[in-house]
């Protein structure tokens, strides 16, 4: 067919056309950009699936030989159930899917929905509305996932407390990462749906006892069903803490500490007419070589457990985390109050104010000082009058004499002696001597312990009490010498938290000053490596020397001898085990009753720990204060308990 | 000598010796590769579902054996016996579209399938639509060869429209876009070798054009068809399900790179991410897993099948054998192009199988029946 021949020749340019457009495309997608459509299959493909990582335990010191001491903090897994609030809202199903909820968990709907309105947590995060719920529970929500949208029933590991409600404030709690978390930037690999500790060493240790996530790769297929597994990573478990914390101590100072406090109740205050409120009180002891803490109790505490369980209306309202109780409770037990509230440190003060008057030339160890019962500031013709806790005048004696007594007009006169070198060297770079010589002590600035939201304590000084938001407690001059006259006695605006006062008694005791820690060390999960070993950081000394703190550390040994602390220590074998001591009585206006405080070094000839007792509203340090710390002593010593809990002595 | 000429001579008219084992081995190596994509694309599903994960693979491999009898038969009998009972092959294929629309004889009771269950037979649900490709290639080709004068006139043009108009119209209500754009083709193809003047091609041209809008304005195209056809020209204005289907099936291809990733291998072919995968998309398994090289060596082939077909279409002693191979080329042609420029991406989304390699019982029949033509028509070029 001649004719047909040119027609099929454009018929085959067509045809040659079309397989040039088809192998140009080809070439596109298979050379050139194979490697995105490459990647795209692979997305397409594998999914991951985070596994968590099992948290790290916290032990307490390995003290008995064993490798750890006992379990302070494990893990058990639980059910939960969580709610995603827009998947629920977005199903229209919200009403039914709460009543349904409500009847199978056995919670009121109006809980559940201001679970949901927590502000806690973002509203693309699933929200917890429910732990430990029953596996027939968790079953009948996942075998008709369809009829629940939006919630998700997890297996999540919790926290396990062995010990109980022991050393809580300290341990802290865990939760689903909180709002205020996310937006932190060391939480920014965190899911929505993930743990972080909220409190105490859970949060201080987030980042070695979270642990690493594993990884589940899969290949699922366009249904979404696994067709197989690629393997993936195991997750890396947290790291362990091992404390420095004494099981046996600490469970000791916890039990002293409320059985002395709910003894103190019985005791009636001639001077405010009522009965000791006795509403808080803290132990702590310290390794003075280390800074380890040994033992660190605060009253009122808390059971963590409710934490995990979650919590009920009354404890909601016991801790304080709401505000709708029929009676606002104020005892605050979440608050660790060995180094998160600031107290008066009264005269245990006394040995570090005594060192800053050597220091600046005001006392000596040879003089006498008088200790009249009644203290006017030279020429001070105000009428303003500070008086000693005697209200007799007691002879001259020396420095160390006056702290075995806690003579207090003692040292007003240094305190005078300090206003006397501020006013006269008002533009001076050292003209606040005192307040500088108390910072190396520590007071003032937070220790650095590991643990959360220190407080850091306070010193009052010209600056301060110039500003005229202070100026008014100084009456119309502002700063005046009264700021040096009760500083000197730990009183007026001097604060300190127990664990300050804790840390320069340490120093005290070997003029080193170091960081107070709970942690001893981070543990590798599976093996007994040490990870971290936390430093108390001891090399930092104090400007004294030796001959100095021993003249105190002597004279403080005195005074469980035959100073203001003799009677609670009666019976006590001092010759075996010396105590140095020095007792506190805080004067907290009339609308309160005396914080209470005993701060002890032992053994007083070369001294290991401190001990430091302190308990609100409870009196005179020598009647509340020191019996307890004597109870601690003999438990870590273990000599056999003697003495009441609480005496009746009347002295500071 | 004269005697053994003879004999020489008569043996070399003998149709059998002119076979094009060309055609015969691109076809059947065309089909070979396609049992194996269907392999591929199916097994991991029909295990996963507990049936045999051969029980495609054999299926197509007998349908592929009933074709080859029917291209034999086809190769047969004198291909311009097409062309007396032409008149008759037509008429058959639109009564086989007609049934379609009866209720209970067609495979659906809503009279919308595409299938005629043949009752007792399990194997074959015969599409007529497949068929009247091949119905209307031999009545196109039959009357073009009989034309009076040189190139098609206007009457002539009416009537051959006409004829494929009527053909057309029965297979787009049964809504077979794919199809209907195949009709298109073979008319187009044999008109342009019979040929149509220039001027008559473009005023068919504008007129199916204006057709096409009439459609979409009267909508009778259905929504989800218009949706796939605009897949091509914007990605962003279409349904999920729509664009689904066509990225996935991009990803397949483009994922297989310059080698391939290896028979069974390909992660979208057996994790089921492309949808209609042993059918429409096959070629995907083809790209994915044995990659560019593999693409082009499936391409090839079918360049060389369209090329003996345009050969054949030469060769041919009369006009009605090279409207036929013209045909049955452009047929073979509009199917690989459209089909594959679907999967890749330049052409819109519409049901046309690949030949040869999509699963599927009528459209193989009908591919080893076009082949036979073309065949029939190599064997018999001697005048």
């Amino acid at each position: 067919m001649e004719r047909s021949s040119a027609r099929l020749k454009v018929f085959a340019i067509l045809v040659l056309v079309m397989f040039a457009a088809l192998s140009t495309r080809l070439w596109f997608l298979q050379v050139l950009a194979t490697q995105v459509y490459a990647q795209e299959a692979q997305n397409n493909g594998v999914r991951e699936i985070p596994i968590d990582a099992l948290r790290g335990e916290i032990w307490t010191a390995d003290q008995y030989g064993e490798p750890k001491g006992e379990p302070l903090v494990k893990n058990r897994s639980s059910l939960e159930v969580r709610v995603d609030k827009q998947d629920l809202e977005a199903s229209g199903m919200a009403e039914q899917v709460l009543g349904e909820l409500s009847a199978m968990l056995d919670i009121p709907v109006k809980q559940i929905r201001s679970d949901l309105e927590s502000k806690l947590y973002y509203d693309y995060q699933p929200k917890p509305i429910a732990e430990f719920v029953p596996e027939e529970v968790a079953f009948a929500i996942r075998e008709r996932q369809e009829d629940f949208p939006g919630v998700q029933v997890r297996n999540a590991s919790v926290r396990e407390y062995p010990m109980g409600e022991i050393a809580a404030h300290m341990l802290g709690w865990v939760g689903q990462v909180q709002a205020a978390q996310l937006d932190e930037p060391q939480y920014r690999n965190y899911g929505p749906n993930d743990l972080a500790g909220q409190t105490g060493l859970e949060v201080q240790y987030e980042k070695w006892l979270r642990g690493t996530k594993g990884l589940q790769r899969y290949v699922v297929n366009s249904d979404g069903e696994r067709i197989r597994d690629l393997g993936g990573r195991q997750p890396t478990a947290g790291n362990d803490l091992v404390l420095t914390i004494d099981s046996q101590w600490q469970r000791a100072a916890e039990q002293y500490l409320e059985d002395s406090i709910l003894r103190t109740r019985q005791v009636f205050d001639e001077d405010s007419g009522t009965y000791y409120k006795a509403d808080a009180g803290v132990v702590v002891v310290m390794d003075v070589e280390t800074g380890g803490l040994k033992a660190m109790a605060s009253w009122p505490g808390y059971d963590p457990r409710w934490f995990v369980r979650g919590l009920k209306r009354g404890e909601t309202c016991y801790l304080g985390l709401t505000e709708k109780c029929a009676q606002a409770d104020t005892a605050a037990p979440l608050l660790n109050r060995a180094y998160q509230e600031v107290y008066l440190p009264g005269s245990t003060f006394k040995p570090f104010t005594a060192l800053a008057a050597v220091k600046e030339g005001f006392a000596n160890f040879g003089s006498y000082y008088p200790c009249p019962s009644e203290y006017v500031h030279p020429n001070d013709e105000s009428g303003a009058s500070f008086s000693n806790w005697s209200p007799v005048d007691l002879a001259p004696r020396t420095l160390a004499e006056n702290l075995i007594i806690s003579c207090d007009t003692s040292f007003y006169k240094w305190g005078s002696d300090f206003w006397f070198r501020y006013q006269n060297d008002q533009l001076g770079e050292n003209n606040e001597p005192l307040q500088k010589d108390l910072r190396a002590w520590g007071f003032a600035q937070a220790t650095g312990v590991d643990l959360p939201n220190e407080a850091s304590g306070f010193l009052p000084d010209a600056e301060w009490g110039n500003d005229p938001e202070q100026r008014d407690l100084f009456g119309r001059g502002g700063w005046n010498p009264g700021g040096y006259i009760l500083t000197m006695i730990g009183s007026g605006y001097t604060s300190v938290t127990p664990l300050q006062l804790a840390a320069a008694y340490g120093a005290l005791a070997n003029g080193h000053r170091c960081r107070p820690h709970v942690v001893d060390r981070v543990m590798s999960s599976e093996g007994e490596t040490v990870v971290k070993k936390v430093n108390g950081q001891c090399n930092r000394t104090v400007p004294y020397t030796n001959a100095e703190l021993d003249y105190i550390r002597n004279a403080l040994a005195q005074v469980p001898v035959r100073g203001t602390a003799r009677l609670p220590f009666l019976g006590f074998p001092l010759s075996e085990v010396p105590v140095a001591g020095k007792t506190g009585t805080a004067y907290r206006g009339t609308q309160f009753q005396d914080t209470s405080w005993f701060a002890a070094m032992v053994p007083a000839n070369d001294p290991k720990y401190v001990v430091v007792a302190m308990v609100e509203q409870a009196g005179f340090g020598s009647d509340v204060a020191a019996p307890l710390v004597r109870r601690m002593i003999e438990k870590m010593y273990d000599i056999e308990p003697g003495g009441q809990i609480v005496s009746q002595t009347g002295q500071d | 000598m004269d005697v053994v000429a003879g004999r020489v001579w008569v043996d070399e008219r003998r149709p059998i010796r002119h076979l094009d084992p060309t055609l015969l081995i691109v076809t059947a190596v065309l089909v070979v590769i396609g049992l194996f994509a269907i392999y591929s694309a199916t097994s991991q599903t029909l295990r996963a579902d507990g049936f045999d994960p051969f029980s495609r693979v054999n299926k197509q491999a007998v349908t592929a054996v009933l074709g080859l009898v029917a291209l034999l038969v086809l190769a047969t009998f004198d291909y311009r016996f097409l062309k007396v009972y032409a008149g008759f092959i037509y008429g058959a294929t639109l009564v086989g579209l007609l049934v379609l629309r009866i209720p209970g004889l067609a495979a659906s009771d809503t009279g919308t399938s595409n299938y005629i269950d043949i009752p007792g037979v399990n194997l074959l649900q015969i599409s007529p639509s497949e068929f009247a490709k091949i119905g209307l290639i031999v009545i196109l080709a039959a009357m073009l060869s009989e034309l009076r004068s040189p190139v098609p006139t206007v009457p002539d043009l009416i009537r051959v429209v006409g004829v494929a108009g009527l053909t057309m119209l029965l297979v787009f209500v049964n809504v077979e876009i794919g199809t209907t754009i195949a009709l298109a083709a073979i008319t187009v193809g044999i008109l342009v070798v019979a040929g149509t003047q220039a001027k008559h091609l473009i005023a068919l041209a504008v007129g199916a054009l204006v057709l096409i809008v009439l459609a979409f304005q009267l909508n009778v195209v259905e929504e989800y068809q218009v949706e796939r056809l605009l897949t091509v020209f914007d990605s962003g204005s279409v349904s999920e399900d729509a664009r689904y289907n066509l990225e996935q099936s991009v990803i397949a291809v483009g994922s297989g790179g310059m080698f391939g990733r290896g028979f069974l291998q390909g992660s979208q072919t057996n994790l089921d991410y492309v949808p209609e995968q042993h059918t429409d998309f096959i070629f995907t398994v083809v790209g994915e897993e044995f990659g560019f090289f593999g693409s082009a060596f499936v391409l090839s082939l079918f360049a060389l099948l369209l090329w003996r077909a345009i050969r054949i279409a030469y060769l041919s002693k009369d006009g009605f054998g090279t409207y036929l191979a013209a045909g049955v080329a452009s047929m073979f042609a509009i199917q690989i192009f459209v089909n594959i420029g679907m999967v890749i991406g330049i052409m819109p989304i519409t049901g046309i199988p690949l030949p040869f390699l999509s699963y599927g019982g009528t459209a193989m029949l009908v591919n080893f029946v076009a082949v036979g033509i073309l065949l029939n028509v190599h064997m018999r070029r001697f005048k």
